[in-house]
């Protein structure tokens, strides 16, 4: 029991830290509703699947278990849950002196609305292929779908950012001959 | 864009074409300069990708553990925060919300005059300040429960990497130190060539690509022998020069970036010496290990560093 602990301990210590962080690209923010829900997904993994799954299998089920949480969150409109996060945001301790802290934060707002822009899949699909270094196949274990799929889910991802980046550069440098 | 390529190039960064294909593809980029700007341009976003930070607090990461641990709940952990259901409840917490919004907009008023002079702002319980976390010292380990539990927990504990961080930005965010701060990537004290450095991530950037394309071979495939050869290839170019490169960073006192080549050298070295068709516990064995010492995302955070570094 005692070793079955420190198994999971060390899969909490590795995993946690990325899967809050694919949690919170996914919603699009909302860090403490995604450490909710990481949490959660750990939650289930011990409580239920844990001992039965192969250890390496393990991530591939948190991942999918997560990923299914934060869809049912889409599904709910739940403004005080931002509401509450804002506040918890606002309140978070800092260590980090207030310019790195405000050059950090835009680079995420930025990294976070770019990604609000895609569809719910891709954007999965990216996160898990950029952030947490999946293959296309364990991309496609954890999702669900076909390696095929995959690797057009990420295509189009990407291809779509860039669009959309080149737009906006296209944008200022107008606006800069402008001035 | 109409170029029949540009698909190819986005699995090409992910190490997901064949030898054959990654050969034909790479051959094409040298002639289609769109190709290679699109190529530039899935790398760049990649970048921005992962350069995202989350706000997790090593006491959080702690706490969590601790309520997984402590056994089967009837209720989620979330759903305590969350559950409560009434409108009574609900308009109470508008209230708090409402209060904490006021006292946090009169704090911030009043700091914001003070701030200038206040070189650090520490308010976080954590001992030591993030900026000098140090790997096998992460904070949230302190607190947990069975901190002596986890001895491999971090491959980087057996890691060369421990040595003072003369290049701070490059390490790989490893779980716990997402938060930790990153400081500015400023010019290191001991100067290495932009050649060098040039040339460092170049070749962080085709190890890393070598490293997963390795991952995708199968081995139960009829081209499996083909492929192989040509990862044996490129890995014997890549020992010489990670050689050379690994002798002008210890020359340069960059301890960060030669201790990553050591890493890298003894499994470009076994790539490179692989038979035209291995055994499988043998190519499984190269994988493991460098997933286990976190070679694949070591590189890429540091020729995305060095990249960074030199514009």
């Amino acid at each position: 029991m005692a070793s079955e602990d420190e198994e999971f301990t060390m899969l909490f210590q590795d995993f946690y830290p990325s899967l809050c962080r694919f949690l919170e690209c996914l919603l699009g923010g909302r860090a403490p509703l995604a450490q909710d829900l990481a949490q959660e997904s750990f939650l289930q993994l011990h409580r239920t699947a844990w001992g039965t799954l192969p250890v390496g299998e393990a991530r591939f089920w948190l991942y999918r278990v997560a990923r299914n949480m934060a869809i049912n969150e889409f599904r709910k409109s739940n403004t005080r849950y931002r509401l509450f996060d804002r506040v918890v945001e606002v309140m978070r301790p800092r260590a980090r002196n207030p310019e790195q802290e405000y050059e950090v934060q835009e680079r995420n707002a930025m990294v976070l609305e770019m990604l609000q822009t895609l569809p719910e899949d891709q954007r999965a699909a990216l996160l898990l292929r950029e952030q947490e270094q999946l293959s296309y196949r364990e991309i496609g274990q954890v999702l669900n779908i076909s390696e095929s799929k995959v690797k057009i889910d990420i295509f189009r991802a990407r291809a779509s950012l860039r669009e959309r980046l080149s737009k906006l550069s296209g944008i200022s440098r107008v606006a800069r001959i402008g001035n | 864009m109409n170029c029949s390529f540009t698909e190819k190039i986005s699995s090409l960064i992910d190490g997901e074409l064949s030898a054959t294909q990654a050969r034909e593809v790479e051959r094409h980029l040298l002639t289609c300069s769109d190709c290679e700007q699109l190529r530039a341009d899935f790398l760049n976003l990649r970048s921005q990708i992962t350069s995202f930070e989350t706000s997790l607090q090593p006491e959080v990461q702690n706490r969590a553990l601790k309520k997984i641990l402590a056994g089967p709940r009837r209720a989620p952990a979330r759903g305590l925060q969350w559950n409560f259901g009434t409108q009574a409840l609900g308009f109470a917490m508008l209230l708090i919300v409402a209060a904490i919004i006021g006292f946090v907009v009169y704090q911030k008023s009043n700091n914001q005059r003070g701030q200038k002079d206040v070189a650090v702002v520490v308010q976080t319980p954590s001992p030591v300040p993030a900026a000098t976390i140090e790997h096998g010292k992460q904070p949230n380990a302190k607190e947990s429960p069975e901190p002596q539990t986890s001895p491999n927990k971090n491959n980087e504990d057996k890691s060369p990497r421990q040595a003072p961080n003369k290049r701070p930005i490059v390490r790989e965010p490893k779980p716990g130190e997402q938060f930790a701060t990153i400081p500015e990537p400023t010019i290191p004290g001991p100067v290495r060539s932009a050649d060098a450095e040039t040339m460092t991530a170049m070749h962080f950037e085709t190890s890393e690509r070598l490293l997963l394309a390795f991952k995708n071979v199968r081995l139960d495939e009829p081209t499996a022998a083909e492929e192989v050869g040509y990862e044996r290839k490129r890995a014997k170019q890549l020992v010489y020069q990670n050689m050379l490169l690994k002798r002008e960073a210890d020359a340069a006192g960059d301890v960060q970036i030669s201790s990553l080549l050591e890493n890298l050298e003894p499994i470009l070295i076994d790539i490179a010496n692989l038979p035209d068709r291995p055994d499988e516990n043998t190519v499984r064995a190269i994988r493991e290990r460098v997933e286990r010492k976190n070679i694949v995302g070591l590189l890429r955070v540091n020729s995305m560093a060095l990249a960074r570094a030199l514009d």
